[in-house]
């Protein structure tokens, strides 16, 4: 896959989170009810742990979407690079916060959990974006036609401008 | 000396084009095997940014874990844990506790004052909770009366404020839990305060501003003529009405607070 596609898909699922929490966003500050099948959305989303430091986390879920979104505005390592990092981020304080509705808050909300799905998906594709630009191909990548090239992305040994003795 | 066959001198690299030097690292050592500097620079970049990004998910989660334990709920309140524990996961909507599709509704007439309501509070509805209401089957919903003094609508007006927040039931218990001598100025702020601290999610000054205003006021007049209704003029708390979900509510006569006063009722109602 090319960096262009798998920045496209990080752009596709990066809006899929601005839309889960922009919902959460809107809940929170509207006093809205919102939809949920499992019970638990409310009684998460009204628990101490649903704010930091006074800002709520559905507001730290849009600022961690959008700047997924914001790496994917521009091609090369550096910005795959930004994008592993806000990944790794997210995938840490999304981890917290699961185990935080398991355990502490007893209860588990169908938004939150949609979102850690999106971040996990998030995660894989800013990894392997950062493996294309660095011109490793991912592990599931697809042979594609072309001159032979090592998994380094050199020139086999032999070949034409390969590394002489 | 004649230099060794895999070497080039100075000269014959300024001669020969097709010589060149070996690369050479930053510290001015020679790069062995000829990699070139980029993919190093991007996995150096990489390694920083993601150790900026684990210390700032690791200060989130330290606020995180800092301010959920250091909330202004530091004084102990009698009953708060198992007031927590007890609605913890369970939807709540204005004063109505229980899954929106629960095919049965308890309504619970009560005045914050009512000992007998406390002892309701206390002793019976958690049973009736963990069995029926948790499990879906039963909706309950509390419509406050304030006919016993100050206090009673000092306190009815913090639950309906809370009420606004879907947290009535949280301290509605707590309130009953920490019941004090009618008419006596129990119901402080300092009370409702803590109480309200205890309480995830309650915004506490919101709280404050709520339980005077004029929604609250007219939520309070609603419950009183409901009650009037249905009591025909004559209240006494605790009162309760069961029936379906959608139709109308039927008086439920019980001689104890005994949880076998309840069960029989919802039981025949849930088909059981």
């Amino acid at each position: 896959m090319t960096e262009g596609r798998l920045r496209s898909a990080i752009a596709l699922f990066a809006v899929a989170g601005l839309g889960i929490a922009s919902y959460l966003t809107y809940a929170r500050y509207s006093g809205a009810q919102l939809l949920c099948a499992t019970g638990g959305c409310e009684t998460v989303q009204h628990s101490r742990y649903a704010v930091v430091a006074g800002i709520p986390v559905a507001v730290l879920g849009l600022v961690a979407y959008l700047a997924f979104l914001g790496t994917t505005a521009f091609r090369g390592q550096t910005a795959a690079a930004a994008g592993v990092c806000v990944a790794v981020a997210a995938v840490l304080f999304s981890t917290y916060l699961l185990l935080v509705q398991l355990l502490l808050v007893h209860a588990l909300c169908q938004w939150c959990v949609a979102g850690d799905v999106v971040v996990t998906i998030l995660a894989a594709l800013t990894a392997a974006r950062f493996l294309v630009s660095s011109g490793v191909e991912p592990p599931l990548a697809i042979p594609r036609a072309g001159p032979a090239r090592s998994r380094n992305g050199r020139a086999p040994r032999g070949s034409a401008g390969g590394a002489s003795a | 000396m004649e230099p060794t066959p895999s070497r080039h001198s100075v000269v014959d690299m300024a001669t020969n084009p097709s010589i060149r030097a070996p690369r050479r690292r930053p510290n001015g050592s020679a790069d062995p095997v000829g990699r070139s500097r980029r993919p190093l620079t991007a996995i150096q970049t990489l390694l920083a940014g993601t150790v900026v990004a684990v210390v700032v998910a690791g200060i989130l989660i330290g606020v995180s874990v800092a301010g959920s334990g250091s909330g202004s709920a530091s004084k102990p309140l009698a009953g708060a844990e198992f007031s927590s524990l007890l609605l913890s996961g369970i939807p709540q909507h204005g004063t109505v506790l229980g899954q929106s599709g629960a095919p049965v509704r308890l309504v619970e007439y009560g005045d914050l004052q009512c000992p007998i309501c406390r002892a309701f509070a206390v002793d019976t509805l958690p049973t009736i909770i963990r069995d029926y209401v948790r499990t879906g089957s039963v909706q309950i919903e509390f419509r406050g009366l304030a006919f016993i003094g100050g206090d009673s609508e000092k306190a009815l007006r913090a639950v309906d404020a809370a009420a606004a927040q879907n947290r009535a039931w949280n301290l509605l218990d707590l309130l009953y839990v920490n019941q004090g001598r009618e008419n006596s100025g129990w119901v402080s702020d300092s009370l409702i305060r803590s109480a309200a601290a205890h309480v995830d999610g309650l915004d506490v000054p919101k709280l404050f501003a709520a339980g005077s205003s004029a929604a609250t006021d007219a939520r309070i007049r609603t419950a009183a003529a409901l009650a009037r209704r249905d009591m025909g003029g004559r209240l006494q708390t605790p009162t309760f009405e069961v029936g379906r979900a959608g139709q109308p509510l039927q008086p439920l006569q019980i001689t104890s607070l005994d949880v076998n006063q309840f069960t029989p009722a919802l039981d025949r109602l849930l088909g059981r």
